[in-house]
């Protein structure tokens, strides 16, 4: 009786598992994803300050992050990570936000250097935004002045650890479910038309 | 460089510096002039300074010999509103760039220049940026929010005063410290010095 009990236990057991198992298949799948996609980021070659300076030591064969799962590529619409990487201006802001808007999700952004937390050394500068979070989504603040490569490397490694975990919530779904508040705040510091204007569209105009 | 003495007075700043201040209404003619009769034939910069209290921009255009061992600064004043100066597209086709940067920072206008819309701003709507009259503070904390942690934020210089009078107190004190405890290291040093050389120990051992 004891026996068939511990038996039914177990069955119960193992079917319950099955069933949160089926339950949660999306989870599985989703977690399935997370692990590839920790291992596979693809970062665009987009650079803004200082910071830009400091990326191609890590790409080559210096610090070589290609043995980490991360590699370049050249347009935003193959890309997964962005990396602003310093001091961000109005005129860039209009740019990054379009790279930004470009890419395909799952995609995160690491914001390398002071400057894009709260400012740094341009905190009274007239010509540069201070949050970047205010304006896209941020998954990773890398902070510094500038970071060194290895500092950047580690960004990426938590990155990766995040992203495999699941431990915070990506910047791209708060950027998707809060729209609202990050357009309110483009449109209160670019105005209306948040695209960059390109010279191009001065031609017809008669300005002189 | 004859040539330019002979026509303008040319003050020699430095030893390849030389400066010539003309009035505006000069401007067009002293260009022209430099540009063609003298050696100075490239401009390398155009630089602006805003004096707000005697009312006047003071435009610096500088000037290259072929050699580019010589400078010359030709200096114009300019008033600050309702003036504009004529623009130097014709004789250096670099001037263009410049000219747009000095429009778009100081609000200086320049006839004959037909790129006189955004170059760095884009779609800047409020006063040029480098006009003395320009609140740089007022504007930032209007347009930008700053996370909490710089309330306790401190002056700069103030603070590197400080710091640099409490470091010399300090080593003024080390100083002490160290005269303090002299008297007894030199008798010591003596001795060592008198044990180590091979001719006094002679002497001793002789005497």
């Amino acid at each position: 009786m004891q026996k068939g009990f511990v038996a039914y236990n177990n069955e119960q057991k193992s079917l319950e598992a099955e069933t949160e198992g089926i339950k949660n298949s999306q989870t599985l799948i989703q977690k399935a994803m997370n692990w590839f996609s920790a291992r596979s980021m693809f970062v665009v070659a987009y650079g803004t300050g200082c910071g830009a300076i400091e990326m191609p030591p890590v790409f080559t064969s210096r610090y070589d992050i290609e043995r980490l799962g991360v590699v370049g590529v050249a347009t935003p619409r193959q890309a997964d990570i962005m990396i602003v990487s310093g001091y961000c201006s109005l005129k860039t802001l209009r740019r990054v936000i379009r790279t930004y808007e470009q890419m395909s999700e799952p995609k995160y952004v690491i914001a390398l250097g002071s400057c894009t937390i709260n400012g740094g050394m341009y905190w009274d500068s007239y010509n540069t935004i201070k949050k970047l979070e205010e304006y896209i989504g941020v998954d990773m603040y890398v902070a510094g002045c500038m970071p060194r490569p290895e500092a950047l490397i580690e960004g990426f490694v938590k990155l990766q650890e995040s992203i495999r975990n699941n431990t915070i919530q990506p910047g791209y779904i708060k950027y998707r479910e809060d729209y609202a508040y990050y357009q309110a705040n483009q449109e209160k510091l670019l105005g209306k038309e948040i695209q960059p204007v390109y010279e191009e569209d001065y031609a017809g105009m008669n300005l002189s | 460089m004859k040539n330019l003495q002979k026509t303008y007075e040319v003050t020699q700043k430095a030893e390849r510096l030389f400066e010539v201040t003309i009035p505006q209404t000069q401007f067009w003619e002293a260009m022209i002039h430099i540009s063609t009769q003298t050696e100075f034939n490239t401009l390398s910069q155009i630089a602006c300074t805003d004096w707000i209290e005697e009312e006047h921009f003071l435009l610096i255009y500088i000037l290259t010999n072929d050699a580019r061992d010589k400078n010359l600064m030709l200096k114009v004043t300019l008033g600050r509103e309702y003036e504009s100066m004529p623009s130097a597209i014709t004789l250096f086709p670099q001037a263009e760039v410049m000219e747009r940067d000095l429009h778009e920072m100081y609000g200086i206008g320049f006839e004959g220049n037909d790129t006189l819309y955004d170059f760095v701003l884009e779609q800047w709507n409020d006063l040029p940026p480098l006009r003395r009259e320009f609140d740089t503070l007022a504007f930032v904390h209007e347009h930008f929010a700053f996370k909490g942690g710089r309330e306790d934020n401190k002056d700069v210089k103030v603070e590197q005063k400080r710091r640099r009078e409490e470091a010399k107190k300090q080593k003024a004190l080390e100083a002490e410290k160290e005269e303090a405890e002299k008297p007894k290291e030199p008798e010591t040093d003596t001795e060592e010095t008198q044990d180590k050389k091979p001719d006094t120990k002679e002497a001793e051992d002789g005497q």
